[in-house]
Parts: structure tokens; C-alpha cells; sequence
């Protein structure tokens, strides 16, 4: 089954009132919860973390609350896994179904505080040609630590200005929690889209 | 707070490139571990850190689960010894709350790599005999006063033989047999292939337990301590209250 079969699946699980919730109009906020509410018990945007978006801007996961988020960390003068897990994330935006997919944002966190600035992540959206949907952020060291640490992401600065780090990337659903995970460069992207689907319910 | 002075690192996993000595600048390190009655005053004063309001999140069911209840340690915590059953996050928000931080591991390993009489500890046969005595006992179910620790060369006390202490970057120790690095799809560093030095057992012991913890996991004999800047005053929100503070005094 294709991640249009799955969306189809999902929706006929909720029921009649779902088809309505998530219709074509106004793709940029589909939070049917009220902003002001506490996060779930779950939610990893009850993290006072803040970052910085590839604009400049002051960005609070939290704002992310209602969406099918996938997550990656990553930096990028990586020349290895991290532009993989990139096309892996193309990949599954590209085959979601479009309503699905008009709601569906992609995060990037760089581990490299230093030289990841935002100018950087600016370079770097415009040369993986990462439309609206994506969020390039950067954080202070401690930030970046914090959320790691919340998604059971390892890593290490060497010497040479890299960074050793697990290959993970987490979908989270529209609550912020965390829906499910994909550890290490295999696995395809059937599986994570699942996910997305299931998580974007 | 004690300064430990500028000194260098030398971490204790070979990296493609051989294991590099990393240059750690002078730092203040608390010269006790964080004790119960200094966690009891942040639980007072940040209620959503009490054992029953704590989100799973940031602290496994363990947390705190020494203590009787949300404000009372009680019997097996004493007010003197040093606080156990605490997340990374937890620890964190502590040191924050005190307007400190937790330090590296570069940092915490530098301190502790001082014996009780040099700065090179590993040749200390009084230190490493206590550390395998520590090694050979079962955690006590209440542990010591933070007072009985011995002070090393810099005047830190209970680096070593009384719990295990969270520092600040923990995740930055890959676990060989989970996620992948870059040299391929899993991390290539099988067991201890890549350890620099592996008659360093104390090492190996405290980077094993890093490699398999997560940041909300608690155990009855991991603690932490604070660390600051040097030229940030020590002091905070709450320097009344610091144990750890009094007696040094």
C-alpha cells in the first residue's frame, strides 16, 4: 500500500468528522487545539528550548503544535549521512498524499551552533531546494544538547569541526509527541511515511 | 566552589585521527555533590520538578523514589547525602535554578583525573585502591554524607567512591552497538576496540554508564554537581540553602 492507501486507511479509521478537519483550505494552521492550552504530558514542546530560523527569527517549537512534523538533526558540511536523511525527507514529502502534505513540516536542527548561523541554513535551504514546508533552525549549544538528549540523539564536536551523531529521525505527531523513530540510514522511507500518515491523524 | 585550573582532556576513545588531548580552561566545580537538603529547596520552589508532578519526559518513574514523599527525603534520603535518583534534565534544571551548570564531561574527567596528593591520579595507589573497594560493593541503600568523601588535589571531594554524577554533554558518547556514525551504517567501534586506554577501568566503568543512559533515566547511586564560569560569581537564587557551600565555608 502507497502512503495515499494508508492516508485513505487512516482517514476511514477516524470516521466521518476527520475528512472536514484536515480539507484542502488554509494549509498554514490547522491547530484545532486552542494555542493557549498546556501541552500533553508527552509533548516535546514542553522544552523551553528556543531557536532561531533561517530567517533570523526567534522560533519556539511549541508554534510547530498541531502539524505532522519529521525531525532531523544534522549539519551542513556534513558530507555523508546527514545529506541522505535530506533526500530521505524529499522523498516522503514528495509522496505524501496532498492534503497530507500541505500540513506536513519538515525540521532540520544543526548540531553546529558555530558555523550552522542562519545566513548558513539560508544557503543550505536554497541549495537542497527545501520549499515552505521545511524549518532550519539553529540553537546555542545547550538548546541543541537539550533536544538531543529529549530524542535520544547522540553526538560529539571532533577536533576537525565534525560531528560524530546517531542517524535518527523522529516523526512527531500533532501533539508533539513522539510518534516514531527510524534509527540508522536503512529502513526506506514506506515505514517513516506510515508514520507521517498516522501521525498527521 | 573550587577552580580547578587550566589543564587538557584527553578522551578516552581513539577518534580516526588518535586520541587528541583537548585544552579545558579554568572552571569552578562544586566541591560537593548535590545533596538532598539543597534538592529539596528547588522542589519546593519549582513545583513541576516534585516527584508527582515530574513529566515521563524528563524524569523516569525512579525519580526521587528514595525520597518518602514530594517534600519530605525522609529515612534512606539524609539530608546531608547526596541527592540520587535524578535525570540529566533534572540536574540541569537545578543547576540552572542555582545559576550554575552542569559540567562537560571534558571537564568533569579532568577534575576527577587528580589523585588525592598529585594531579595525576592515575598512578595514586590509595585512590585506585578505594576505587576498587567502591567498585567491589553494592550501592548502600543510604548513602553517606557528602562530608565523609575525601578531597582530591584540587580540594574537590567525592569524584570518586560515592555515586556516579551526570555531566552536562553525556550523549556525546556513542553507543557502539546503536545508532550509526559516519564511518558506515553502524557505528564501527565494537566493544571496547576503540578505547585508548584500557587498563583506565574507572574510565571505561563511567563511559559505559554514560553510552547506556538517556537523559530522563534516574539509579540510586547517580547524582550530579554544578559547575560555573570562572569570573561568574557563585551565589544564585538560593546560596543560603547550598550545603555544599556552608561547608566549605
Amino acid at each position: 500500500m502507497g502512503f495515499a492507501g494508508l492516508a485513505a486507511a487512516a482517514r476511514a479509521e477516524s470516521g466521518p468528522g476527520a475528512q472536514t478537519k484536515g480539507g484542502a483550505t488554509a494549509p498554514a494552521c490547522c491547530c484545532t487545539e486552542s494555542p493557549g492550552a498546556a501541552f500533553s504530558k508527552n509533548s516535546i514542546y514542553q522544552l523551553d528550548a528556543r531557536f532561531q530560523d533561517d530567517a533570523g527569527r526567534e522560533f519556539a517549537l511549541g508554534s510547530l503544535r498541531g502539524r505532522p512534523v519529521v525531525l532531523d538533526m544534522f549539519f551542513t558540511s556534513c558530507g555523508y549521512a546527514c545529506p541522505l536523511a535530506v533526500t530521505d525527507m524529499l522523498a516522503i514529502q514528495s509522496r505524501l498524499p496532498a492534503e497530507l502534505r500541505s500540513r506536513t513540516v519538515f525540521v532540520l536542527v544543526s548540531f553546529d551552533s558555530v558555523h550552522d548561523t542562519p545566513e548558513v541554513l539560508a544557503k543550505y535551504r536554497a541549495q537542497r531546494l527545501l520549499d515552505g514546508r521545511w524549518v532550519l533552525l539553529h540553537g546555542s549549544d545547550s538548546s541543541v544538547r537539550e533536544l538531543a538528549a529529549l530524542l535520544g540523539v547522540n553526538y560529539r564536536r571532533e577536533a576537525d569541526g565534525s560531528y560524530t551523531h546517531s542517524n535518527v529521525l523522529s516523526v512527531l505527531n500533532r501533539q508533539g509527541e513522539l510518534a516514531y523513530r527510524r534509527v540508522g540510514l536503512s529502513g526506506g522511507v514506506s515505514e517513516l511515511g506510515g508514520a507521517v500518515v498516522a501521525a498527521g491523524k | 566552589m573550587v577552580t580547578i585550573p587550566p589543564g587538557q582532556y584527553v578522551p578516552f576513545t581513539k577518534t580516526a585521527r588518535g586520541a587528541q588531548a583537548v585544552p579545558v580552561g579554568a572552571f569552578l566545580l562544586d566541591e560537593f555533590p548535590v545533596t538532598n537538603a539543597d534538592f529539596l529547596l528547588f522542589v519546593r520552589a519549582n513545583p513541576q520538578w516534585r516527584r508527582s508532578q515530574v513529566s515521563g519526559l524528563f524524569a523516569d518513574a525512579t525519580y526521587l523514589s528514595n525520597w518518602a514523599n514530594d517534600l519530605e527525603p525522609g529515612r534512606l534520603a539524609p539530608a546531608d547525602s547526596p541527592v540520587v535518583h535524578v535525570s540529566w534534565f533534572a540536574a540541569r534544571a537545578y543547576a540552572r535554578w542555582v545559576g550554575g551548570r552542569l559540567p562537560t564531561m571534558a571537564e568533569w574527567e579532568r577534575a576527577a583525573s587528580a589523585g588525592y596528593r598529585c594531579s595525576d591520579g592515575r598512578n595514586d595507589p590509595e585512590l585506585n585502591r578505594d576505587l576498587f573497594a567502591w567498585f567491589a560493593q553494592p550501592a548502600p541503600e543510604v548513602l553517606p554524607s557528602v562530608a565523609s568523601a575525601k578531597a582530591n588535589f584540587y580540594g574537590v571531594r567525592g569524584l570518586h567512591c560515592l555515586v556516579w554524577e551526570w555531566v552536562e554533554d553525556f550523549n556525546s558518547v556513542i553507543d557502539p552497538a546503536g545508532d550509526a556514525g559516519p564511518g558506515g551504517n553502524l557505528y564501527c567501534a565494537a566493544g571496547a576496540s576503540d578505547v585508548k586506554d584500557t587498563g583506565d577501568y574507572a574510565t571505561f566503568m563511567r563511559m559505559a554508564l554514560r553510552s547506556s543512559l538517556k537523559a530522563n533515566n534516574t539509579t540510586g547511586s547517580l547524582g550530579f554537581r554544578c559547575a560555573r564560569d570562572t569570573g561568574t560569581a557563585p551565589g544564585g537564587k538560593a546560596p543560603e540553602g547550598n550545603l555544599a557551600t556552608e561547608k566549605s565555608r
